[in-house]
């Protein structure tokens, strides 16, 4: 009962952000229910805009959105991974067939191809990284801005 | 001494067999098994370890040692071969088709079994429940251990959550290139406060009523614990002592494990320098003027995953992607920092790793300059070094909260 009652509390006080998804314009993903517990904190900047979500677990996720909408990169930290089938969509059958095909590899993981790049380290209580899709860099930003 | 009383009362729904409840009442009733007032007698805390290709005949610089568990309380045993020592992670786990014994099973008052996801950063997993065995290593034992069964069944459907980070379920010997995971990291347990929060618990244990999993906030006491803070001696951490290897690599490299710090004669910190952690094991590396803040040593990654190709000014590998191949080994210098404040240089080769894996017609397990990718430049803030950093040197992992020589306290690094 106490467990339903604390959520139930965070809820209430809570923003209710939508957790958008690479590639994706931000407003045409649904809010997320499982995630309502984030508070969000938006910042303008030159040429895109950040949108951090902070979420109770102590998970954050950042999301890199470009000025017509489209979230073109995202980074991540916290004790556990994030849940990269969301956030990333439809580039998440891109990870799954980097990670299940690696080879020999024992640590993290980096996925470098033409439209998708992940970078994803760290262990247990520690794990940081990001994503994003080259082609949709707003022209002129380098990818060293999504960190 | 973290787990209060009303803890205790507030998860009086979780029960465990017999045998299971008093050694995890011991474990959380006392301040700390290193107070006692006599010192207890030696025993033997040297633990045999070996670098090979371990039981899958495939891993690179994997750090392998035998385990034995009973079931608690028993002289019922049994000795679990080709077990990966790492110390970036916490907690006994192996492959259910490895263990013939039957371990009782730690349940809710309703005889659900907890179950738990073990994540790693390359989006592989482990799923499947949780149980309590003794854990004997060389002469040191730990009693009624919380411990995981990596399922190789469809019991339990696995979480969606489980499988979010994209990788592979790493629930055969094939998959996970060993038997089971010896965590012996900077932690008692493999979660901690986390997941024993009521409100928001992280996704890592859960209970499965109807076959329906929803993530358990579970408290400290019941969670995966690092055997070693469980032993009555030489709890304070590990010494892993590994000897200095040819350029080229080896076929196989044996080592040592022991367990305590500046408890014995045989892991007095000596000259090795101490560098605390911050509160999820990470410490400061800095190269080239640049900090990454969130480095960390790990002997379960099996190569120094460091910055990227175009950072460092080589080349990738053509013929085994992610691995570094110079055309001439380089050599590189970082400074780590630990939050004490101490600092001091790393230095370490980076090889061809194509080269290196055809040396010695393709039978060497063990490299000192094995360099793999792990991200671009100032956007990556780790610096992650695997086993490669081991050898040569003695590397002490200190525990949380438990005192060490000269007065350090873990989480930290010594070397």
């Amino acid at each position: 009962m106490k467990t339903f009652l604390a959520a139930f509390v965070i809820l209430l006080l809570g923003s209710t952000p939508a957790w958008a998804v690479l590639g994706e314009y931000e407003n045409s993903v649904t809010t997320d229910q499982q995630h309502l517990h984030a508070q969000l904190r938006e910042t303008a900047r030159q040429g895109y805009s950040v949108k951090q979500l902070s979420s109770a677990d102590g998970r954050t996720v950042t999301e890199y959105v470009s000025p017509d909408g489209l979230v073109f990169g995202l980074s991540w930290q916290g004790p556990t991974l994030p849940d990269l089938r969301q956030l990333l969509g439809s580039y998440f059958g891109q990870l799954q067939q980097a990670a299940q095909s690696r080879r020999q590899h024992h640590g993290p993981l980096v996925v470098r191809t033409k439209n998708f790049v992940l970078e994803s380290g760290g262990h247990m209580r520690s794990f940081h990284g990001r994503a994003y899709a080259p082609g949709l860099l707003p022209a002129g930003l380098s990818a060293e801005v999504i960190r | 001494m973290r787990l209060r009383q009303p803890w205790l009362e507030k998860f009086a729904l979780y029960s465990l067999l017999p045998a299971m409840v008093l050694g995890l009442s011991g474990c959380g009733g006392s301040s700390s098994s290193s107070t006692s007032t006599t010192p207890p007698t030696p025993v033997n805390n040297t633990q045999a370890v070996e670098v090979n290709f371990g039981p899958a005949n495939n891993y690179t610089n994997g750090l392998f040692t035998d385990v034995t568990i009973c079931v608690p309380g028993t002289t019922n045993c049994q000795t679990i071969p080709n077990v990966l020592v790492d110390s970036g992670a916490e907690g006994l786990r192996l492959l259910s088709s490895a263990v013939t014994l039957t371990l009782p099973t730690v349940t809710d008052n309703s005889s659900n079994t907890l179950q738990e996801c073990y994540g790693f950063a390359d989006g592989s997993y482990v799923w499947g429940p949780v149980a309590g065995a003794d854990i004997q290593m060389a002469g040191e034992k730990a009693s009624s251990v919380p411990i995981q069964l990596i399922s190789d069944s469809s019991q339990f459907p696995v979480p969606s959550a489980c499988t979010s980070g994209g990788g592979s379920n790493e629930n055969t010997v094939a998959a996970l290139g060993a038997n089971g995971i010896l965590g012996i990291g900077n932690f008692r347990q493999d979660c901690g406060s986390g997941c024993a929060s009521t409100s928001n618990p992280q996704a890592l244990y859960y209970l499965c009523p109807n076959s329906v999993c929803q993530v358990a906030s579970v408290p400290l006491a019941y969670q995966l614990q690092n055997p070693v803070w469980m032993f009555p001696q030489d709890n304070n951490g590990v010494l892993i002592s590994l000897p200095a290897i040819p350029d080229t690599g080896a076929q196989t490299v044996p080592g040592s494990l022991i367990f305590g710090i500046g408890t014995q004669t045989d892991n007095a910190l000596g000259s090795a320098q101490v560098y605390t952690t911050d509160a999820s094991g990470d410490f400061q590396a800095v190269y080239n003027n640049i900090a990454y803040s969130n480095s960390y040593i790990d002997s379960g990654s099996n190569a120094l995953y460091f910055l990227d190709s175009g950072t460092l000014g080589i080349p990738d590998c053509t013929d085994n992607p992610g691995w570094y191949c110079p055309g001439s080994t380089v050599s590189y210098t970082v400074t780590n920092t630990g939050l004490n404040g101490t600092s001091g240089p790393v230095s370490f080769n980076i090889a061809n790793a194509d080269a290196l894996f055809l040396a010695n017609s393709g039978n060497n397990a063990a490299f000192n300059n094995l360099g793999a990718d792990s991200g671009t430049g100032t956007s990556s803030d780790y610096v992650d070094y695997g086993l490669p950093f081991f050898y040569g040197r003695n590397v002490f992992v200190g525990i949380e909260n438990q005192p060490g020589p000269n007065g350090a306290v873990g989480p930290y690094w010594a070397y």
